[in-house]
């Protein structure tokens, strides 16, 4: 047996020095390999040169060297020699990649290698070393993001806790945040952790120390995708070596670990429009509302108090309170706006208020309406409003004021009352008339009545204007009174104008008839002497009496002697004028 | 004995029916003393439903809602007691807290001093009394001037004749007070808003700016209309237009 290895021995070294020629050659560990692995090139050479030149690595990316080890060896007095450049590549990409020519120049003269072929495959799982410190770092090192809700309404609070897990036989010596979130699109409230603290936790299932790093309550102000930057520690980790000291105990070794985490995104959901009240200010979550009035009744002048609250749990922050209508004659200041919340893991908590001053100026009564604040409340997805009670404010006892701005026509008839004018009672005399009521104005009564009074005018303006013409008129006038006192007295003559005997009678009856008329003479003692002494008292001409006279006589002398028909129609036209002389002059 | 028995009952229950309203008008006033005012207000329409009114009715009406804290109606009825009975002190009083109750306060604008002077003139009698004054002056003008005409002192003529040019003078005056009245009446329509609130637009669409808010109880004078939109015109003289509101007339009495 060593026999046949020292003849080997032989052989070789025979060999050698036959083949006593300058070598230069690439070697590679191996021609396939993953993409996760890595590659050793070795230029060997047996000579040593100068000026080496190594390949671009083309594909590779170098991770270690060159490394450069020479070996001088002599045997039985025989030199070797050999110097090799080492290279630890990691292939960048996939496929058949070349590892080109290197040269170097040994005694004046140039070598190359020979091209080579590398066939880089998929990565490959590589068993690690359990002991290795990176393979220890990340088993027992873990940052987590624990998001409570990725699919949260908009303003719908979301909480983000990191924390930290390790376990042995790791150990935390120091760590720093390297890059902080910022988290845009978000209202976001860091809740401050006084003392970063260790406490016991599990992570997968197994026994961990937990250390809580940041949290994080975040409400979201935009719908849609949002992306949470992530948050990167750099933290510094002792972990033990294989290395053991003096008494056997292993010895630490510190690496430094940048770890992150976190990066996600979020899905904001918008609010639904279905049932959206219209006061709805963007409140999220659950709350209680009131509207508190500190006094019922006041005086005028007095001021009094409308704490508008909302208490609960949600965007406490982020809406407006609903804003208090109030009737116009009360003096209202500006609201004094308080908050009292506190921001927890389960987003805010507390209340806040708006406090109105009020000051009434007039007595009267005066509702504050109702307040209605409306809420979305994620959990049970639906809207609620809530409405404040309505209540009236009594004020007594100040001037009532005045903006009565009437119908009537009488407007702005200045209303002075007395400080102390109360409300008064109702009336108890009821004074009812039908709606409907016939108008006077514009109903043909009211023309009729109008009108009436015109044509009475006019009638009588021409019964005046007649009588006017008539007094204008004398020979018509004297006519028309003979013509009166004719029909009067002289009626029964004219109608027997045919027969003599009946009309000289009637003729002479008419005459002393008209006689007595006018002069109120008795019949008894009725004879011409005396109607002439009774004409003469009454300043008639003595020419006029005569004719009258005459005219009797006339009449009793034709009762019997023969007259014509010309001669009494004579007569009786000389009655007629004799009588309208004389009445004329009576 | 059956005739007598007939018309006895038939008697009882006209007379029972002539005082009905009254003696309705005397419940709903207990009612409302009694502090039951929703009663008081059916009693009061129910009168109103009888077609008769008066401005006592209205004035008690508008008290009951004010007690119900129904702005929008008290104010309403307050202007129709007013309408009927323009001075009454005690209408005037309450429908001033009415006003109170309402949320706008209009600034009614100021009037110069002929407009004040001429609403002050015609509104001295109602459209009615000037019609029966000028019926009265004209049968009064007409005397005059026949006593003028008929006369013949000259110093009672020329007083007759003067009285008549007065007369004359004073008929055409009452006369066209009567006619714008009614003119007025006719065209201007005055209403109460009851809507809680609405907006008042600038034009007739909803592309224009909201000018501003009202609230219920504000008196508005009722101008154009354009489909939904009300052209409304408040106290102050802005105007503006409103979308489907809810404007009850004050013009008629239903």
């Amino acid at each position: 047996m060593k026999k046949t290895f020292v003849t080997v021995l032989m052989m070789m070294a025979i060999g050698q020095t036959m083949a006593q020629e300058v070598s230069f050659e690439a070697k590679v560990s191996k021609r396939t390999l993953g993409l996760n692995e890595r590659l050793r090139v070795d230029f060997i050479m047996n000579e040593n040169g100068d000026n080496f030149n190594p390949p671009s690595f083309k594909g590779f990316r170098v991770v270690g060297g060159p490394n450069q080890s020479i070996s001088n060896s002599y045997v039985n007095g025989k030199r070797s020699f050999s110097k090799t450049y080492t290279y630890f590549l990691i292939p960048t990409q996939k496929g058949a990649l070349t590892i080109s020519q290197a040269t170097i120049d040994i005694l004046g003269e140039v070598y190359k290698t020979s091209p080579m072929k590398i066939t880089v495959t998929e990565a490959v799982e590589v068993p690690r070393d359990p002991n290795s410190p990176e393979y220890l770092i990340d088993d027992n090192l873990h940052l987590v993001a624990e998001i409570s809700n990725s699919r949260p309404y908009l303003n719908e609070a979301i909480t983000v806790v990191y924390k930290l897990y390790f376990r042995n036989p790791l150990r935390i010596s120091d760590g720093r945040a390297v890059e902080n979130p910022q988290f845009a699109d978000f209202w976001s409230h860091n809740i401050s952790i006084p003392r970063l603290q260790v406490e016991d936790g599990t992570y997968k299932g197994e026994p961990y120390n937990v250390v809580v790093w940041k949290k994080s309550v975040l409400y979201p102000q935009k719908t849609g995708k949002l992306t949470l930057e992530p948050l990167t520690l750099s933290l510094v980790i002792d972990l033990p070596s294989n290395r053991r000291d003096f008494f056997g105990n292993r010895i630490l070794q510190q690496s430094t670990r940048s770890i992150t985490a976190g990066r996600s995104t979020i899905n904001v959901k918008p609010l639904p429009e279905e049932g959206k009240p219209v006061n709805f200010f963007g409140a999220v979550g659950q709350f209680d509302f009131d509207a508190l009035i500190n006094k019922k009744a006041l005086k005028a002048t007095e001021s009094f108090e409308i704490k508008l609250k909302v208490t609960g749990n949600g965007n406490l922050k982020l809406f407006n309170l609903p804003e208090l209508v109030l009737p116009n004659t009360l003096e209202v200041f500006e609201p004094e706006h308080s908050e009292d919340v506190k921001t927890t893991l389960s987003g805010m908590q507390g209340s806040i208020e708006d406090n109105y001053t009020i000051v009434p100026r007039f007595q009267g009564k005066y509702p504050i309406a109702p307040v209605s604040f409306s809420y979305f409340d994620p959990k049970k997805e639906k809207y609620f409003t809530l409405r404040s009670s309505e209540q009236i404010i009594d004020v007594y006892g100040g001037p009532i004021a005045n903006n009565s701005n009437e119908n009537s026509p009488i407007v702005s008839k200045q209303f002075i009352t007395n400080a102390d004018e109360s409300f008064r009672f109702i009336k108890l005399n009821s004074n009812l008339e039908p709606i409907v009521k016939k108008e006077f104005w514009n109903s043909k009564l009211f023309y009729i009545l109008l009108i009436t009074p015109l044509f009475l005018l006019l009638a009588f303006v021409l019964i005046v204007q007649r009588n006017r013409g008539i007094s204008n008129d004398v020979e018509g006038s004297r006519l028309r009174l003979a013509n009166r006192l004719s029909k009067k007295y002289l009626g029964e003559a004219k109608k027997n104008l045919k027969n003599k005997a009946l009309f000289y009678d009637a003729l002479e009856r008419a005459l002393y008839n008209y006689l007595k008329a006018r002069l109120k003479i008795k019949t008894d003692d009725f004879n011409k002497d005396k109607i002439a002494e009774f004409l003469g008292q009454r300043k008639l001409e003595p020419q006029e009496i005569q004719f009258f006279i005459a005219l009797l006589e006339n009449c009793e002398l034709a009762r019997y002697s023969p007259t014509t028909d010309v001669k009494m129609q004579q007569d009786f036209d000389q009655a007629l004028s004799v009588i309208s002389n004389i009445d004329k002059k009576l | 004995m059956r005739k007598l028995l007939i018309f006895i009952s038939v008697f009882c229950f006209i007379t029972a029916w002539g005082q009905g309203k009254d003696s309705t008008f005397e419940n709903a006033n207990a009612a409302y003393n009694a502090g039951q005012f929703e009663n008081a207000v059916i009693l009061y329409k129910k009168i109103l439903d009888n077609g008769q009114h008066s401005a006592e009715l209205y004035f008690n009406l508008a008290n009951s809602f004010y007690r119900l804290n129904q702005v929008g109606e008290s104010i309403f009825y307050f202007e129709k007691a007013k309408q009927l009975n323009p001075n009454d002190q005690d209408i005037l009083v309450n429908g001033a807290f009415a006003q109170n109750m309402a949320i706008d306060a209009v600034e009614v604008l100021p009037k110069s001093q002929i407009t004040q002077w001429k609403e002050k003139t015609i509104g001295l009698l109602s459209q009615e009394g000037w019609a029966y004054f000028a019926v009265f002056l004209i049968w009064l003008l007409v005397l005059f001037w026949g006593i003028y005409l008929w006369n013949k002192v000259p110093f009672v003529k020329r007083t007759f004749f003067l009285l008549t040019i007065v007369s004359a003078l004073l008929l055409m005056g009452s006369l066209s007070m009567a006619f714008i009245k009614s003119s007025n009446a006719e065209e201007t329509t005055y209403g109460i808003l009851f809507n809680q609130k609405i907006e008042v637009w600038a034009e007739p669409n909803s592309r224009a700016e909201v000018l501003f808010l009202l609230h219920e109880g504000t008196k508005v004078q009722m101008l154009d209309q354009l489909q939904e939109w009300q052209k409304i015109r408040i106290a102050n003289g802005s105007e503006g237009w409103i979308k489907n509101g809810k404007v009850r007339s004050l013009k008629g009495f239903k």
